[in-house]
């Protein structure tokens, strides 16, 4: 193994060591939130509601929250992180490495990536164990959610940057972030809605993404599927670029 | 070659204070380098911008010949710090923040695991080495920054105040430990407010002082710059105060 790669992989272990480290709190906490999503929404309210769009209403929320899984936990885990590393200024034994600033960004990325993917495939399997959720377009559900962890570890680099003290992060989270997502239409179908909100909805990013892993799982969607793939991967490319850019440039990393 | 030649470095920040004048220096290969000067002169301004936890605005820096500003993958391997202020990482224990710090140099798993066991035991920690860093005191925390500076092996040792706020034995073991490894070959960069330590540990000495380089020489060269007898008197009269010479000090009765 190179040195460059020896670097890359203990970067990147760095941050699943802290992820890994706090459990409870960054594995088990989300788990426990989307069960409790699943027997609130699903079995408790879902008892009382029809089919939606041919499936229970509790397959109809899953994918959603599967979606919403790996995206809250990469964004929340690469702004804590971090913000941590900066308050601490422990990044700095990282940043007065050889390690290069596409380094740095990646291993960062991808920590958040792959909790939120963790999550995400237990959500996944405990759901299929308690009920029946298909898988209708494999090639469509594995780069959505791939596309949309990937989206989200991004802009908790991003808001991790910019941010000076916790409060900034848990504002993005709280006030951007969930009703970004509880509005994109995890636990229902925008097509439901009265005007305007109908109409809102549509601008709304994450309804596209809810979209593409409500496709993928159950073979419904709302949304045109080739422009919200290509919608990501432009989203994800420019914001990839804009960190690598703040990166390179030490943005509130180097005085 | 030198170890560190820095020509002409200005760093101004973005509220428009500027840290560094034009500073040049350079440090031959083996030295036991002092870098004195009163606070906010410009020290840990250049030790960022040497080990890329500072950009410069303009001027060079090169460590045993490689550009540590644009291309600096090679002189960053040859450069360890020991910052002034415990920086570690909470999650980790110190056994880890070793490793870690070995991988992040590049360093292979085998020997990353034989330099952190080398190295816990010279510093003492070896009984610690499971113990998360949050929870170490400030006297294990010093210890480790050190150690961790010197688990990649550098040509080049930055000691940022490394004995500020340590008791008297712990300094003198730091002493005892730098000492012999400049005697092996490793230049160290010493910045300190003990000026018995720089006189004791430091083959040469420069002052900085409001961003720029004053006067260097060896601790009797500056005593004679400044026309008194000792490096403490040369700072003094460096800082304008001279008046708080010991000579004024009248010793207490016994």
């Amino acid at each position: 193994m190179t040195g460059a790669q020896i670097r890359f992989l203990t970067l990147l272990r760095r941050e699943t060591t802290r992820f890994f480290k706090i459990k409870r709190q960054t594995l088990g906490a989300p788990l426990l939130e989307t069960f409790l999503y699943i027997s609130v929404f699903g079995a408790a309210l879902g008892s009382r509601i029809d089919q939606l769009h041919g499936v229970d209403y509790v397959v109809f929320i899953i994918p959603g929250l599967i979606m919403m899984a790996w995206a809250t936990n990469a964004f929340s885990n690469n702004s804590s992180s971090l913000l941590q590393q900066k308050f601490q200024r422990s990044i700095d034994d990282q940043l007065s490495s050889p390690a290069s600033p596409l380094e740095l960004l990646l291993a960062l990325s991808l920590g958040g990536f792959l909790r939120g993917g963790i999550v995400a495939v237990l959500t996944f399997v405990a759901a299929r164990i308690l009920i029946d959720v298909p898988i209708e377009h494999i090639e469509v559900l594995l780069p959505g959610l791939f596309l949309v962890g990937f989206f989200f570890a991004q802009l908790g680099v991003l808001v991790g940057l910019r941010a000076e003290q916790f409060d900034d992060v848990s504002f993005y989270q709280t006030f951007i972030l969930q009703p970004l997502i509880f509005l994109g239409g995890v636990f229902y179908s925008a097509t439901l809605l009265p005007e305007p909100f109908e109409t809102l909805t549509q601008f709304n990013p994450v309804y596209y993404m809810i979209g593409l892993v409500r496709y993928g799982f159950i073979g419904y969607s709302e949304t045109n599927i080739a422009l919200s793939l290509v919608f990501l991967v432009v989203a994800c490319t420019a914001l990839f670029a804009l960190n690598l850019r703040l990166f390179g440039r030490g943005y509130r990393l180097r005085a | 070659m030198y170890a560190l030649a820095i020509n002409e470095l200005v760093k101004r920040y973005p509220t428009g204070t500027e840290a560094l004048k034009g500073v040049s220096l350079e440090i031959e290969e083996g030295e036991f380098y002092g870098l004195l000067g009163p606070n906010g002169a410009g020290k840990s301004t250049l030790i960022h911008c040497t080990t890329g936890l500072a950009q410069p605005t303009s001027g060079s820096i090169e460590i045993f010949g490689h550009d540590a500003v644009h291309h600096y993958g090679d002189a960053r391997l040859a450069v360890g710090l020991a910052p002034q202020e415990p920086n570690l990482d909470w999650f980790l224990t110190i056994e880890e923040s070793l490793d870690f710090h070995g991988g992040y140099f590049g360093m292979p798993r085998k020997d990353r695991k034989e330099r952190a066991t080398e190295l816990l035991d010279a510093f003492s920690l070896t009984d610690k080495r499971h113990e998360k860093t949050r929870f170490l005191s400030g006297g294990m925390k010093r210890r480790l920054i050190l150690a961790r500076a010197l688990m990649h092996r550098p040509k080049l040792l930055i000691l940022d105040e490394p004995t500020a706020g340590v008791d008297v034995e712990l300094r003198l073991e730091l002493w005892h430990y730098v000492q012999r490894i400049n005697q092996e070959g490793t230049t160290i960069l010493l910045t300190t407010h003990y000026l018995e330590e720089a006189e004791q540990l430091c083959t040469k000495i420069a002052f900085i002082n409001g961003g720029e380089i004053v006067a260097t020489g060896t601790s009797a060269d500056l005593a004679r710059e400044y026309n008194v007898t000792s490096l403490e008197d040369a700072y003094l009269a460096l800082v304008g105060r001279g008046e708080l010479s010991r000579a004024h000090v009248p010793v207490a009765d016994a």
